[in-house]
């Protein structure tokens, strides 16, 4: 082993602003979150929902009832919004338990960087993965269906707007969820099984309370139909959403919002103690 | 007065019913600082509150004059070195240096540069493109080091650096780090080895069970210490080999063979032993990969410390 002198300069170099830093850290967390299950999650959204959109269109076009309404395949059935939890739960279970786990936060927390700027740039890499998940299939479907003639571009731009803003709740929310119970533990695995068993379980769970009971508020409970209320409500199909659209958007906001609030809130009390 | 580079007054920290930190007060007034105490005296304990990572439950704690609880631009002036891993396993030694620099605020091209020269500064250039998970102790804890200077910090705070690195790799470090301190940084170093520290300075506090047992030059305690058996344990590729050239030695009471590769060692100069070792191992090609020292007979000093024979 050699050593040698460090080389200091005279004086302190420019440091880059606060942007920059958060930017810097986003690239890093990007990279760090694209692992298979990540990335088999999303491939595997954008083929199922993809195909979806495009088949059911083509259906469509020839039989010449094609709407805008026909556009809304993606949100018939549960598929989506599973598949989306696939992604938030892998891509966010380890986005603070891992860092907490391998003790990386301490020489995170150490730097000059504030620590709403760390959470949000975990925020921000998770996020990216979901919208990707979320927003990417359906818009490239329509993109292909645009370039082959068989959707009109007027339903085309106002399908992707539709896609987007259904896309970016299911990122506020699924982002909340996933950082949250990240912030709980230093597990990622523990937190892994948190996001999706307890999305899955309200589900499930409020779809049975909900036949045995009839009571309507009660799909309100679970993300799962929420989201897709949401997706049928924007689209304005022959679907019929079980809750409010515009009620399951402010409470998927909400929810989102707390949630995200709550990890930043679990992340400021964090004490590296363990041995 | 002239403020210290880091002032606590009455800290004290809790962990449930356990006390980390019983009102420690201790001012550093810069160079090289010594914080020497046994395992569970709390030193990781002050480096954590030091580092932003524990909130003290009482008392005041400033680093270059800014509050060490919170965020703080001020932290760009400061290194840490933490006791354990706290590695991104699945990066490069270069690619983890790099990304904590550009999370200090460096271009990528200036972080680049910085790591490298870092990474050189350790002695860690030829292993830089290979993946922590990789690395020995000794290499985790060098990577470790170069990420805590890579920014030029006036305050380096290295908690337990030399643990676990072999006897040629001490020495190295050691001089790395009184070369940091005629650069002008101000280093404030852990160790439950008192002789590790004493190479280094003769300013160190003593610490045990939380506080601040004695502070400033303490030749005599490590006469103390000189006349308990200390024991050091030892990794080796031969250790039969490294018994043989250790058992001609006079300061050398007893040798053992805990198990496959280790030996451990019972001597009564552990200053002459830590000074002796590192030639030896080089004049003989031994293969010795770690050194370590339980060093419980720096409890009993301290028992003495703490009962008032000061």
């Amino acid at each position: 082993m050699t050593i040698s002198a460090p080389r200091y300069g005279s004086t302190s170099s420019e440091r880059l602003g606060r942007t920059r830093r958060v930017l810097a850290i986003v690239r890093r967390e990007l990279r760090r979150r694209a692992g298979w299950g990540t990335v088999a999650a999303v491939v595997l959204a954008f083929v199922s929902v993809a195909a979806v959109v495009i088949v059911d269109a083509e259906f469509a076009s020839l039989t010449g009832t094609l709407r805008l309404t026909t556009l809304e395949a993606p949100f018939e059935s549960p598929i989506w919004p599973l598949l989306l939890l696939l992604v938030a739960t892998s891509a966010g279970a380890g986005a603070l338990a891992e860092d907490t786990g391998n003790r990386s936060i301490v020489l995170y927390l150490s730097r000059p960087i504030h620590l709403i700027d760390y959470v949000g740039a975990k925020a921000i890499a998770c996020g990216t993965w979901i919208l990707i998940a979320a927003a990417g299939p359906p818009l490239t479907a329509v993109l292909i269906l645009t370039l082959l003639g068989v959707v009109p571009t007027s339903i085309a731009v106002s399908a992707a707007l539709g896609y987007l803003a259904v896309g970016l709740l299911a990122t506020i929310f699924l982002t909340g969820v996933a950082l949250s119970l990240s912030s709980l533990t230093s597990r990622p695995l523990y937190a892994g099984v948190g996001i999706f068993g307890v999305v899955l379980s309200l589900f499930i769970g409020a779809a049975a309370v909900a036949a045995i009971t009839g009571n309507l508020y009660v799909p309100y409970a679970s993300p799962v139909t929420l989201l897709r209320s949401v997706g049928l409500g924007v689209f304005g199909g022959p679907s019929t959403p079980e809750t409010d659209p515009a009620t399951s958007a402010a409470v998927l906001a909400i929810a989102g919002a707390v949630l995200g609030a709550f990890a930043a809130w679990r992340a400021s009390r964090v004490e590296v103690v363990s041995e | 007065m002239t403020a210290g580079v880091v002032e606590a007054q009455e800290l004290t920290k809790r962990y449930g019913e356990v006390l980390g930190l019983n009102r420690f007060t201790s001012s550093i007034a810069g160079g090289i600082t010594g914080l020497v105490g046994p395992n569970g005296a709390g030193k990781s304990t002050l480096f954590r509150l030091l580092a932003g990572q524990l909130k003290a439950d009482a008392g005041t704690l400033t680093l270059l004059g800014h509050p060490a609880w919170g965020e703080g631009e001020f932290r760009r002036h400061v290194g840490y070195c933490p006791e354990h891993s706290a590695l991104y396993e699945g990066l490069t030694g270069e690619a983890f240096v790099t990304t904590l620099l550009r999370v200090d605020g460096y271009s990528r091209a200036e972080a680049g540069e910085r790591a490298l020269r870092a990474i050189e500064t350790v002695g860690l250039t030829e292993a830089r493109g290979r993946r922590l998970r990789t690395y020995s102790k000794g290499m985790r804890q060098r990577v470790k080091i170069a990420q805590s200077i890579a920014h030029d910090p006036e305050l380096i705070l290295l908690d337990e650096p030399l643990n676990g690195v072999d006897p040629v790799g001490r020495s190295t470090l050691t001089a790395l780090l009184e070369t940091l301190q005629k650069a002008g940084r101000h280093i404030v170093v852990s160790s439950h080895v008192l002789y590790e520290v004493e190479r280094l300075t003769d300013q160190i506090i003593m610490i045990s069970n939380g506080r601040a047992l004695a502070q400033g030059d303490l030749h005599r305690i490590r006469a103390l210490i000189d006349a308990h058996p200390h024991v050091i344990d030892l990794e080796a590729g031969n250790p039969r080999t490294v018994a043989r050239f250790l058992g001609e030695w006079d300061h050398v009471t007893a040798i053992e063979f805990p198990g496959p590769g280790r030996l451990r060692v019972r001597c009564r100069a552990p200053e002459e032993f830590y000074r002796a070792l590192p030639p030896l191992v080089v004049r003989e090609g031994l293969d010795v990969r770690s050194l370590t020292s339980a060093d419980d007979n720096l409890d009993a000093v301290f028992r003495y410390l703490s009962e008032g024979g000061t």
